[in-house]
């Protein structure tokens, strides 16, 4: 029940208020958002609901289909793969390596592209322009490619993904930050405000900030599913996550082999990718369409 | 316009010269020998040596060595591939128009199908339609790429067996690169069997091309409905209507040419992805393309093959991207006045 | 539009076999290696040797050579070769001449002799022939005429014929190899090769196809296929599936776990034959503390064969209980040493006084015969060793770069096999543990044993069956003493066919061969 309004004032919310009842009022984003929650969740508790520790082989288990078909058990809810590990398991220990790596990669390379897109959308002249042709040239590798370079250098492995996908998605998150800051250091406010005497940095907070932060907000959701297929492309690749690593896609790797038998070793990691970008998108929508009346 | 032309041009070289920058710097960072990670000589004679250090200025500094280094690559000397002793440019002028062959054909299926379907879902009154059509493009934009490659060769190919699943022709036919392309190649052909390698052709290029082209396909659905549904609120759009036009006359001469526009820019932001995917789609399916080529030079660790690969596709779509934006503005010289901040 | 309709006719097929390979041959020039993906790709194909061996009667029978004869005192041997037999030609080389004894001697010296000018070209030796000490074996072969040469040894080896009858033992041409050395380019030799066998070499795309056709002038009987395609295809699922579709004919090593869904489809047919093999897990013996016997014994008791048997082969292969297999004449049951006893194992490593030992098992990305998924049995070992305490790092690369980082010793132990390349036994030991075998990286134990090298030598000298058998049955006791290596399985040899192609033949050891494969006409898609 609402609270009882005395007086007949309209309560305007704020903008964020505003996004906020935009975005609630899509039951899709609503959806992505309580599926974003969940795995978050996983990523932090998973490994300790897991049933099986994730590389437990049990030999007399070996191909059991999921519960549901009539030889599968239930003591292994999603199946087991060819070695007798066990499917569900598996999916759990791994939420925080795909999903987990993906977060603290897109965080890192928020901040830094922040940094680096401020101070450059802050600059003019040379030294600005050289520095666009640098982001130029890495945002034109794409991250696969990226990553096998990164592979050349220092090995496969996960750690190096953290590296491959961060050098990959920070161009796009300096040239975003970079663009905005461009544009609405040429609006009348920002020279309103340094009439008014701000310097810099007092302008670049209060003035440009809280109008360059959906602009951040959108790229990030972006870039976080962008990150997620990344990391599962290059562990199906055996360039990432090594066998026997939970990770989905090289999951999905390990799974090949069988995928004539055993369809399912491919189908539920493939499905557990699907769904978590798939949460990240239906958000990353809904938050577009939520801030969309306020920017236009 | 000449002067934008020229900026542009400036723009390109700029940033292929930062390209190859990159790549010489990376150079220095594999964990093999200088010389062998420039030339793929694996164990090079006394006078193999002398010559390494002459073309590549390994006793001058950087700069010097960074001059070299673009000299060499710019003369078309991509050095020699470990694993099978060839010219790595010959090797990679056989494999790029596979990726073109693969990326075409792909760009073909998303535009022929996008555009009707976002045109579709931008008239449509319907709600049930319209939500259909932007669950399809979630999800097709949201589908890891190998597992939608893996699961579409074992539907079409394996259970059904109507598809091939693997590699551009089946072997027994003996097909003269003379283009490059195969499907070009084997219409030029002399062959008895030419009519059978073309069928042959055209079955093994559906599977990959179809699940090459699910991302850019997404892509061009969303924005030729959100440019449609722009254009057609504009006043000649109204007036059209006033005139009495039929409706599809209007979108076809009217709207359309009007909504591609932006298309073409999105379809241009997407060109590192596209690329990306490209490289899945070409290791699931055997594609002999750019993509397994350079995915089986990092497994073998062929150092110069990795190289001219990256080179390859990254100059590639640095050119891309900036015709598509050239094209842009010819279409649309709104843009050319920088009121987009583009430094 | 008219091409439009003939294209939707039938579909024809020019007439040739696609064969589903696992791998890219490392050369073609089987002396050089002793991959078994190269053999398949070149030995039957491209070339042939002096003598052959044939597996339904287990005899020796003659290829280029017609006759030959042993001197009494067994050290020299007399080759009389087959006349009007004519090498093959190609878009670099056209033969002068028909195939003489300058070929033989040209074929045999390189190996033997350090300054022959081929010698040094190849980058990767000739790690069979230095396995098995055959330059100190050969002292010398001399060419009395065009048609005939004798083979001087230095002792009397009683395994010398079969030597010569692997897959290794090539006749290469001489004049075209005389021609490349003049244009400067030796490798061509062994990269664009020229033999004499019943099928040319046309055209070699890495990591994609091989092609080759008919050698009309093959001195046998002609292939009864006009063109042989090897597909190369790593992953054994697409192998199947192509097998399924019909792209492949004949595909190659099949995971043991595909064999049910093969039954489902009534047009394949799997072709096995007992496998002349063996899947084993060698310690490097010089690294410590694997140079300690008690920590290999421990080891060895930690590992559940059984299991291995089940998961990775699912039953297609027999536990090995020593080197040699049962298909060979001089097998005998072991069973008792090494068996499965992690409480035992515990208890030798506690004696040794070893905690927290962790070592790496190098296992080989590629499938072969002897062990159709390395990685899988690496895990299972990796499992079965932390139930003694010990952990395991598993590493493995693409195969090129995998056998040339093994060669560099860095490995603690690394989990391979080894397929026979001829039914005589001394093969199973020689290549693989004597010291000579040491210089050619097949020793993968790094295992050198004057004592077990001595029995080695006693086995070749005597000549009885029956004598032999009785004095590997000595080595395989010093090897369960001493294991340099943990032999895990004997596996069968499996292909799969589609039901039209006819005469594939499946030998137990060698590589495989199309020579006399025939193929009935393909139906249309």
């Amino acid at each position: 029940m609402p609270p009882v309004k005395i007086y007949q004032e309209d309560q305007i919310a704020s903008p964020m208020m505003r996004v906020w009842q935009n975005f609630s009022a899509n039951p899709f984003a609503l959806a992505g958002l309580w599926t974003i929650a969940f795995l978050l969740l996983l990523t932090l508790f998973g490994p300790m609901i897991a049933p099986f520790p994730p590389e437990a082989q049990d030999p007399r288990a070996l191909l059991l289909p999921p519960s549901w078909d009539p030889s599968g058990t239930v003591a292994h809810f999603l199946g087991t793969d060819d070695l007798g590990r066990d499917i569900f398991s598996r999916l759990l220990h791994d939420a925080h390596l795909t999903f987990g790596m993906a977060l603290l990669i897109v965080i890192t390379a928020l901040v830094t592209g922040f940094i680096i897109g401020s101070l450059s959308g802050m600059m003019r002249g040379l030294k600005s322009s050289i520095l666009g042709h640098l982001l130029d040239a890495l945002l034109s590798i794409p991250s696969l490619l990226m990553a096998i370079l990164v592979v050349a250098v220092m090995g496969p492995g996960l750690e190096n993904v953290f590296w491959a996908v961060g050098i990959a998605l920070t161009p796009q998150f300096v040239r975003s930050i970079h663009q905005s800051v461009h544009e609405e250091l040429q609006k009348e406010y920002v020279t309103a405000a340094r009439l008014d005497g701000a310097n810099s940095l007092q302008i670049f907070w209060y003035v440009i900030m809280p109008n360059v932060w959906e602009v951040v907000i959108i790229q990030t959701t972006l870039a976080i599913s962008a990150a997620i297929l990344d990391i599962a492309a290059l562990g199906f690749l055996s360039l990432g996550a090594q066998a026997p690593s939970p990770e989905w896609g090289a999951m999905v790797a390990q799974g090949i082999d069988n995928l004539l038998t055993a369809p399912w070793t491919v189908t539920i990691p493939g499905l557990a990718i699907l769904f978590s970008v798939l949460a990240i998108n239906l958000v990353g929508d809904g938050l577009r369409s939520a801030l969309a009346p306020i920017r236009n | 316009m000449f002067r934008y032309l020229l900026r542009r041009l400036y723009l390109f070289l700029a940033t292929s010269l930062v390209m190859v920058g990159v790549l010489f710097y990376t150079t220095g960072l594999f964990p093999v020998e200088r010389s062998f990670a420039l030339t793929g000589i694996h164990a090079p004679t006394a006078n193999q040596l002398v010559q390494i250090e002459q073309d590549y200025k390994l006793n001058d500094n950087q700069a010097w060595q960074f001059f070299a280094y673009l000299q060499q690559r710019l003369s078309g000397n991509l050095g020699v591939s470990v694993t099978s002793n060839q010219s790595v440019a010959e090797e990679l002028s056989a494999v790029l128009p596979a990726s073109f062959e693969l990326a075409i054909m792909a760009a073909i299926i998303a535009i022929g199908l996008g555009v009707p379907l976002g045109v579709l879902a931008s008239q449509s009154q319907h709600k049930l339609t319209q939500n259909t059509i932007m669950a399809i493009t979630l999800t097709g934009y949201s589908v890891p790429v190998f597992w939608l490659g893996l699961y579409l060769s074992l539907w079409f190919g394996v259970d059904l067996g109507w598809l091939p699943i693997s590699g551009q022709l089946n072997l027994l036919y003996e097909i003269k690169p003379i283009t490059g392309f195969m499907l070009i190649d084997i219409l030029l052909s002399e062959s008895e069997y030419s009519m059978s390698a073309f069928k042959d052709a055209l079955l093994h290029i559906v599977l990959p091309a179809t699940t090459l082209a699910v991302l850019p396909f997404t892509v061009v659905v969303r924005s030729t409905r959100s440019a449609m549904m722009n254009v057609m609120n504009q006043t000649f759009i109204r007036a059209a209507e006033a005139r009495g036009m039929h409706t599809s006359t209007i979108i076809l001469r009217h709207a359309l040419p009007n909504a591609l526009i932006p298309v073409l820019k999105h379809l241009g932001l997407m060109l590192g992805s596209f690329a990306s995917y490209a490289i899945v789609v070409e290791m699931i399916f055997s594609w002999p393309g750019v993509g397994s080529w350079l995915v089986s030079g990092i497994y073998q660790r062929d150092y110069t093959v990795i190289q001219g690969g990256i080179l390859a596709v990254a100059l590639l779509i640095i050119f891309l991207s900036i015709l598509i934006e050239v094209l842009h503005t010819v279409f649309n010289p709104l843009s050319r006045k920088d009121l987009y901040a583009a430094s | 539009m008219s091409w439009l309709l003939v294209a939707c006719g039938p579909q024809r097929l020019p007439s040739g076999l696609v064969y589903c390979s696992e791998g890219n041959p490392e050369s073609f020039n089987p002396q050089l290696v002793t991959s078994g993906t190269t053999i398949d790709a070149t030995s039957h194909q491209i070339y042939s040797r002096l003598i052959d061996y044939d597996t339904q009667s287990g005899k020796l029978v003659p290829a280029l050579a017609t006759h030959w004869s042993m001197s009494e005192d067994g050290l020299s041997y007399r080759f009389v070769l087959r006349e009007n037999v004519k090498f093959q030609y190609s878009s670099r080389f056209t033969p002068s001449r028909t195939f003489n004894a300058d070929d033989v001697l040209f074929s045999f010296n390189r190996i033997i002799d350090p300054q022959h000018p081929y010698h040094w070209v190849s980058r990767t030796g000739y790690p069979f022939f230095q396995s098995i000490g055959f330059a100190k074996q050969v002292k010398e072969i001399k060419k009395i005429n065009d048609h005939e040469v004798i083979f001087y040894l230095a002792r009397q080896d009683a395994s010398f014929l079969s030597n010569l009858a692997t897959d290794f033992a090539v006749i290469l041409s001489a004049e075209y190899a005389q021609q490349q050395l003049a244009l400067g380019h030796p490798e061509n030799v062994d990269h664009f090769a020229i033999g004499t066998g019943p099928f040319t070499l046309v055209q070699y795309a890495k990591n994609e196809y091989i092609r080759y056709r008919r050698n009309p002038d093959f001195w046998g009987e002609p292939a009864k296929i006009d063109m042989l395609v090897f597909d190369i295809t790593p992953k054994s699922t697409v192998r199947l599936a192509k097998l399924i579709a019909g792209d492949c004919s004949v595909s190659a090593l099949p995971k043991a776990g595909e064999l049910p869904v093969i039954k489902q489809h009534h047009d394949l047919i799997i072709e096995s034959q007992p496998g002349l093999n063996v899947a084993f897990w060698a310690f490097n013996t010089q690294k410590p503390p694997l140079d300690d016997v008690r920590v290999r014994r421990a080891l060895a008791y930690a590992v559940d064969k059984q299991n291995i048997l089940r998961a990775v082969y699912q039953n297609t292969a027999i536990e090995a209980t020593g080197v040699l297999p049962p298909a060979s004449w001089a097998y005998d049951n072991n069973k008792g040493l090494n068996d499965y006893n992690p409480q035992k194992a515990r208890d030798l490593l506690k004696e040794v006084g070893i905690k927290n030992l962790s070592i790496d098992i190098w296992a080989m990305p590629v499938a072969r015969a002897y062990n159709p998924n390395a990685l899988k049995t690496a895990e299972l070992i990796q499992s079965d060793l932390a139930n003694i305490g010990v952990k395991v790092n598993i590493v493995s690369y693409d195969w090129s770069v995998f056998s040339q980082r093994l060669s560099r010793d860095e490995y603690d132990s690394v989990l391979i096999g080894w397929n026979a390349d001829n039914s005589d036994p001394d093969n199973f030991f020689t290549p693989l543990l004597s010291c000579s075998a040491m210089q050619s990286n097949n020793n993968r134990s790094r295992w050198c044993n004057r004592q077990f090298d001595a029995i080695l030598d006693r086995a070749r000298e005597v000549s009885t069956q029956a004598e032999r058998k009785a004095i590997y049955q000595e080595a395989e006791a010093f090897l369960a003493d001493q294991v340099p290596m943990v032999s895990l399985a004997h596996a069968k040899r499996v292909a799969l066919t589609r039901s039209n192609v006819q005469n594939m033949q499946l030998t137990p050891f060698g590589g495989i061969s199309f020579a006399h494969t025939s193929q009935a006409p393909l139906e249309a898609h």
